[in-house]
Order: C-alpha cells, then sequence, then structure tokens
C-alpha cells in the first residue's frame, strides 16, 4: 500500500530510503497519520549539508514523491545535520499536535535556538510543518 | 587485560559482559524486544577474508545469546543491519556516527525502523559500550 504513495526518485540519495522507509511504516501502522497525510499538500525540503545530501518532498493529497536535491521553491526547507536529524521524529504527538514540553520536545527547540536545526517557512507554513511533523513522528 | 580479536566469539563475550557490566543499560534498554544481527562485509584486503555474522539477543535489559553465527541465524533476528568491516571499524571507534552511517548508506538496515529511531538511545549506548572492548582489529594485526 505505502509503496504506491511514497514514491522514491532519489534513489542516488540513500538519505531518501531512510525517509521513505519512516514514513511507509508510519502510515502502514498509524491510522491517524494516513489520515493526516490524505490532507497534506505541500513541498518540504530536507537538507543535511554534513552529508551533502538534500532531498524535496513534494505532498500532494495522500501521495508524496521524493526527489534528489532541493527543487524549486519549497514552502518549508528544513536544514539540520545528519546526526541531529533523526531527533525531529523522536516529537511526541499530544492531542493531534507536536509537544515541545518535554524532553524530546525540548531538545527540539534548543536545536532551533542554537541554529543547529533551521527551518525555513515555520512561520508561513505552520500548518504543513506541523502535519509534516505529525506523520514523520515515531512516537 | 589483553585484546580481544574483533567479531570472534570471545569478542562477543566480552561485549556481551561489557554490556552486563554497564550500570546505565539495564534502564535504558527496559523497553527494547528483539535480536541484532551485524553482517560484516567481508574485505580480504584487511583481514576478513569472508562475510561474518553476529548475533545478539536484547530483551528488556536482558542479554541473551550473542554469538557468531551462520546466515540464517544472523537474518532471523528482529533487526539486521549490514556493512563493511571498515565503517563498522569506525562506528566501533566512534570515527562514525552510526545514524550518519545509516542516512549515507554506509550501514543498510532491515527491520522496523520507527521502532529503532524510538529506542535510539539504546542504539546509541551499545554501540558507547562497544568502543570499550579493548579489539584487536584485523587490520592491525
Amino acid at each position: 500500500m505505502a509503496d504506491t504513495i511514497v514514491e522514491n526518485r532519489a534513489e542516488e540519495v540513500p538519505f531518501s530510503y531512510v525517509i521513505t522507509d519512516l514514513l511507509s511504516s508510519n502510515l502502514q501502522q498509524k491510522p491517524d497519520k494516513m489520515k493526516t497525510f490524505q490532507n497534506m499538500w505541500g513541498v518540504v525540503g530536507l537538507n543535511l549539508p554534513d552529508i551533502e545530501a538534500a532531498i524535496t518532498m513534494i505532498f500532494a493529497g495522500g501521495r508524496v514523491r521524493i526527489e534528489p536535491g532541493i527543487v524549486g521553491k519549497p514552502d518549508l526547507v528544513i536544514n539540520s545535520s545528519s546526526e541531529k536529524i533523526i531527533s525531529l521524529n523522536a516529537i511526541n504527538i499530544k492531542f493531534g499536535l507536536p509537544y515541545y514540553f518535554d524532553e524530546a520536545g525540548l531538545n527540539v527547540l534548543k536545536q532551533l535556538a542554537s541554529g543547529e536545526l533551521k527551518i525555513q517557512g515555520m512561520f508561513t507554513h505552520p500548518i504543513l510543518l506541523t502535519r509534516l511533523t505529525k506523520i514523520m513522528s515515531v512516537m | 587485560m589483553a585484546k580481544v580479536k574483533a567479531m570472534t566469539q570471545e569478542w562477543m563475550d566480552a561485549y556481551k559482559a561489557a554490556i552486563v557490566a554497564d550500570p546505565e543499560y539495564k534502564t535504558v534498554a527496559k523497553d527494547w524486544e528483539g535480536s541484532v544481527s551485524l553482517i560484516v562485509n567481508p574485505d580480504p584486503s584487511k583481514g576478513v577474508p569472508e562475510t561474518i555474522y553476529l548475533f545478539q539477543d536484547y530483551w528488556h535489559g536482558d542479554v541473551g545469546e550473542f554469538v557468531v553465527c551462520d546466515k540464517a541465524k544472523a537474518e532471523s533476528a528482529k533487526f539486521v543491519m549490514t556493512g563493511d568491516y571498515a565503517r563498522w571499524k569506525q562506528v566501533a571507534l566512534k570515527e562514525l556516527d552510526a545514524t550518519k552511517a545509516l542516512l549515507q548508506g554506509k550501514l543498510k538496515m532491515k527491520g522496523d525502523l520507527p521502532y529503532v529511531v524510538r529506542n535510539i538511545k539504546v542504539v546509541n549506548k551499545v554501540i558507547d559500550i562497544l568502543g570499550r572492548v579493548d579489539t584487536q582489529w584485523p587490520d592491525e594485526a
């Protein structure tokens, strides 16, 4: 099922397989994440400069296509080190929203404050960011 | 204490003993369920002529079987991680972060990835302990 809705066209970027696996597993295991995914429209770039890897995720109401590199002008661009990016997946979801007031959430806020994590578009596309956090969270 | 030859049964025994002796491991790994296999791809130029299969059983803070095994047993583990000898050595020596290696495709994993990410502290803990095993690497012999 998930293979048909997560299309990975960034096969030359190993990191894209991890994102595909995480997203596919989450959607298969958690029906509430699938519901959120079906309402997602927008373009998200993930950039990991330390390993010189980037992908763009193009969400289209229940489907996502992953392209290599940063394509076009995404609504959100997440810049992080490869070691820190996984911490974004550890954010807890409470009442359908990301929860930033426990250890995992505070860790992400700390990274944002220190500049280790940068999210371009977080103030202009907060709903897309919230939905992205929800579908990518493994919690 | 003498160094232990990497990726031998003696090394697995030493690794298991180090995990059991760690004061924090039991608490950190209290929720972890399931076996992990490490598959080391051969590299004759570094003294690893054949693929090595290592099986480790972890269960709620307890440590079970830790053995050098065959391919079938390795592939029966809940999580199977594969990589070249040089990468595993880098991970053990903390020259390469395991998460980074996974994202770069230097290590590959079969298994429930969300489960691993949820329990990343356990993974980091056992890697941390691995670094404490006094190891004789085959390419340094």
